[in-house]
């Protein structure tokens, strides 16, 4: 528990700083926000309506100190401001448009690419130099050696266009009403077959060789040898004695790698047009709308954090002596 | 953004596996500019500045009359007419009667003077600045509104005319119309009735009211999907799925109208604001005219319309007027304008005759006896002017300039054009009813602000007395042979002095598929704008518009 505890403290840290660095570094980007916001319309805007707009928009020329202190005591209350590029509407709202498509998508192609990458790992070192050991491993890093971006478009091609087996675009058929029907179910599911295989693909690679080089390790040890002496069956030897083991170096990293997925996700959204925070925040970082770029920063890195958390704990569930330790 | 060419190479080579419209018969499927991956629920027509959609301002509010940039003539709409006092300083305007809100609510002059009234209480909503020329709106009965001027001021019956008109027995419980999303649209327009609405598609539905009903708008509602790149749009239309669009396509002749050479069509009309290079007129040597009419004979502007805009639009002559001002043209200005013509050697003779010699290696030495070397600003991510530029630096270096193309981010570039920090640089020009806005933005002394200050135009920071001479009448003139001599004048003047180099018109994006739908104007009956980014424009169209019976 005192290890949960400790663990709980740092996230906060975490939290604060990078709420902090969401604040700074939009900051520090050239150009100016309201000349990119009346951008738009070419200079036809009347003086007098853009100084009304400019006191809504909130844009101020506070010492940075003061808007810092504002800007946290709004995050606090939840508050993320008005958005620049989709004024009227609420940071809040514009996220909200596209957080749960882009969590379902990067969480399911992560958790996958997971498992798969996993299992694969696993089966390559219980036969060392097998055909899987062979091709897999060089198979994989290739393709992830390809950008998310460039994956996309190929399978889109290949699969949308092409054969037309699989949607083009959006997270579900625009005929269809979002419901808790099978037919909407349904129409969600093909239409992420193609988005999330982009990810699976691209970061499968790395999880097999992650897995497969600490399994070769795990697999020289005594305890192994001792329980196959003692005439275990060799799946549960690979699975519950060599795998278990194995798994944690790559548990630690699984949480670390939902942050790079999410960004690298946000590429294959624009590709299939899926309606997830890829837009928004390209968009956002064009128009320089600060506080969409902050609200963006902001829950993209609380969900890594989260999912962090959610690591560590399943760390502490599969390794026991970060239970003892914590007990001691 | 997305590698185009790989794009294109999918599009042709995808054949004809690739999907057909998913809308109902008589659904219109609208592909406008707007770029997005998801919709926000926001149809409040008097804020484009924000994040509307499109019907709102296109198809739902309504102006009093509407302004066809083809033709030059105002279209009555919700008015029928509109009369001057003798002075010029009252201008009456007849409502047309029988017009109806989508709740069944009667529109009266009531709602013409509420709308006005609105833009004054709330100035962010007056994003024309009508009221820093109208001095009052009054309602003289029912179907009749007089519209009192501060000034005379005839350009501004433009800004007037084309307002959309909000209800007022809605809007006047609205504390905050510059926040207010107005999600129930309540509308004078075509399509009024929302009848569905998510992330990434809507639906507009007919207004049982309308009032050119039964005959009009055929169409039964229009469908818009929400395209987050420019080429996932060009799919679209390509494949079938849209029926009208607005987008730039590259090639378009070769990857959409050669597919289906009855039904795909494309047009693009060089009305819309020109493209000129800027010198900075603050500058030495470009403050000097000599060098300046140097600079754009060095250019090659056929190669630059070729290579840069794919020969949609043609080079633009001495006086930038595009194809909408044709009947303004004044044939001696062009005559006199030589300077558009590429012509390597006068260039390099104005330039020596300017004393801006060559050095050694065949550069030119400025004044101070430095080299030439000059930067030309162009925002990244504007493929087609990335491309013109490289054109343009390549014919400056040939007379002697050190000439390279540098492309900033689009923040950066429009900081620097708006604040004058730049030497050479690409930008556009505001498309405007009249030549009146244009000259005034490229040589009137009252847009010229200081460097430092953000101009909204004017950014090669330009002007000349005589001009705000020519100007000032324009604003009094109401007769069409008087405005015809003065923009006649204006233009000799920009020939004479050339402020900025223009190098081409805009070309208005427009394209449609008729495999569902007929009515859309073209070169042959070019009754309105073909391209649906025009406010109030795609009235015009949206209620032509008939759908092919029976479906197909």
């Amino acid at each position: 528990m005192r290890y949960l505890i400790r663990r709980l403290a740092f996230y906060l840290v975490a939290a604060w700083a990078s709420v902090t660095l969401a604040f700074v570094i939009p900051r520090l980007m050239p150009g100016d926000p309201e000349a990119t916001m009346f951008a738009r319309f070419h200079g036809k805007l009347d003086p007098e309506a853009m100084a009304a707009l400019r006191r809504t928009f909130g844009f101020s020329d506070a010492p940075l100190a003061q808007q810092y202190v504002c800007y946290l005591g709004h995050v606090v209350r939840g508050d993320l401001g008005v958005s620049v590029s989709y004024f009227p509407a609420r940071v809040g709202d514009v996220i909200a448009t596209g957080m749960v498509w882009t969590l379902f998508l990067a969480g399911l192609a992560v958790a996958l690419s997971y498992a798969l990458g996993t299992l694969l790992g696993i089966a390559a070192a219980w036969r060392r130099g097998g055909w899987l050991d062979a091709v897999g491993p060089p198979l994989f890093v290739l393709l992830g050696a390809f950008p998310f971006f460039w994956l996309a478009m190929l399978l889109l091609f290949l699969f949308g266009f092409t054969l037309g087996w699989s949607p083009v675009r959006h997270a579900y058929d625009s005929g269809v009403t979002p419901a808790l029907s099978a037919q909407f179910l349904w129409s969600v599911a093909t239409h992420a077959v193609l988005p999330a295989a982009t990810i699976v693909v691209a970061t499968v690679g790395g999880w097999m060789l992650d897995m497969r080089n600490t399994m070769m390790t795990v697999l020289g040890e005594d305890y192994v040898t001792l329980a196959h002496a003692k005439g275990l069956s060799p799946r549960r030897v690979m699975f519950r004695y060599a795998a278990r083991n194995a798994l944690l170096p790559s548990i630690t990293s699984f949480g670390m790698a939902l942050g790079f997925v999410l960004s690298g996700s946000l590429l294959t959204e624009i590709v299939f047009s899926y309606p997830g925070q890829g837009y928004l925040l390209i968009q956002a970082v064009r128009s320089l709308d600060y506080p969409l770029i902050q609200g963006l920063f902001l829950t993209i890195t609380l969900a890594v954090l989260g999912a962090n958390f959610l690591v560590d704990i399943l760390y502490v569930w599969l390794d026991p002596r970060a239970r003892t330790r914590s007990a001691s | 953004m997305l590698p185009r060419a790989v794009v294109i190479a999918w599009v042709v080579a995808a054949g004809g596996c690739a999907p057909r419209s998913q809308a109902e018969p008589g659904v219109l499927l609208v592909e406008e500019k707007e770029q997005t991956a998801s919709f926000i629920r926001n149809f409040n027509p008097l804020l484009e500045v924000g994040d509307v959609r499109w019907p709102a301002t296109h198809a739902m509010y309504e102006p009093l009359f509407i302004y066809n940039a083809l033709s030059g003539d105002y279209v009555p709409w919700l008015a029928t007419g509109s009369a001057w006092s003798d002075d010029h300083r009252r201008l009456r305007v007849d409502l047309r009667p029988g017009v109806r809100w989508s709740d069944g609510a009667r529109f009266t002059a009531r709602d013409v003077v509420f709308t006005f009234e609105l833009l004054s209480r709330f100035d962010a909503l007056d994003l024309r600045g009508v009221w820093a020329f109208v001095s009052g709106v009054t309602a003289v009965d029912d179907h009749t509104v007089e519209i009192a001027f501060s000034r005379v001021f005839l350009p501004g019956y433009y800004y007037l005319a084309q307002q959309p008109i909000v209800p007022e027995h809605v809007w006047k419980d609205v504390a905050d119309p510059v926040t207010w999303a107005n999600p129930h649209p309540v509308a004078t327009g075509p399509f009024t009735e929302i009848t569905a609405f998510e992330t990434q598609a809507y639906q507009v539905d007919r207004n049982p009211y309308y009032w050119q009903l039964p005959e009009r708008p055929q169409v039964r509602a229009i469908r818009f999907l929400a395209f987050p790149s420019n080429d996932q749009a060009a799919f679209a239309l390509v494949s079938g799925e849209v029926d009208w669009a607005g987008s730039f396509v590259p090639a378009i002749d070769r990857i959409f109208a050669a597919r289906d050479r009855e039904h795909h069509h494309y047009w693009f009309p060089p009305v819309d604001g020109g493209v000129l290079l800027y010198a900075n007129t603050t500058r030495a040597p470009y403050d000097d005219v000599r060098v300046r009419k140097a600079l754009s004979m060095a250019i090659d502007r056929a190669l630059v319309v070729k290579v840069g805009m794919y020969d949609y639009t043609r080079p633009a002559d001495a006086t930038g007027l595009n194809d909408a001002h044709a009947r303004f043209r004044d044939d001696a200005a062009v005559a006199a304008g030589d300077w558009v013509q590429h012509d390597v050697t006068r260039a390099n003779a104005l330039l020596d005759e300017a004393g801006l010699l060559r050095g050694p290696g065949g550069v030119r030495r400025l004044r101070d006896g430095s080299r030439w070397q000059v930067a030309i600003n162009v925002p990244t991510g504007f493929s087609d002017w990335v491309r013109a530029t490289q054109v343009i630096a390549r014919g400056l270096r040939e007379v002697g300039i050190d000439a390279r193309m540098k492309a900033h981010d689009f923040n950066a570039w429009y900081e620097q054009v708006q604040e004058g920090e730049f030497a050479l640089a690409l930008g556009w020009a505001e498309p405007y009813p009249t030549p009146y806005g244009y000259y005034r933005a490229m040589m009137s002394t009252a847009t010229v602000k200081p460097v430092g200050v953000a101009a909204p135009e004017n950014w090669h920071r330009f002007g000349l007395a005589r001009a705000d001479e020519l100007l000032g009448a324009l604003e009094q003139t109401a007769d069409p042979a008087t405005e015809h001599r003065l923009t006649a004048e204006l233009q000799r003047l920009f020939v004479a002095s050339a402020p900025a180099i223009p190098l081409f018109p805009g070309p208005l994006w427009g394209a449609y598929n008729s495999t569902r739908f007929t009515g859309f104007p073209d070169a042959d009956d070019p009754y309105a704008p073909l391209s649906p980014n025009l406010s109030p424009q795609a009235l015009l169209v949206l209620t032509r518009l008939v759908p092919r019976e029976p479906p197909p």
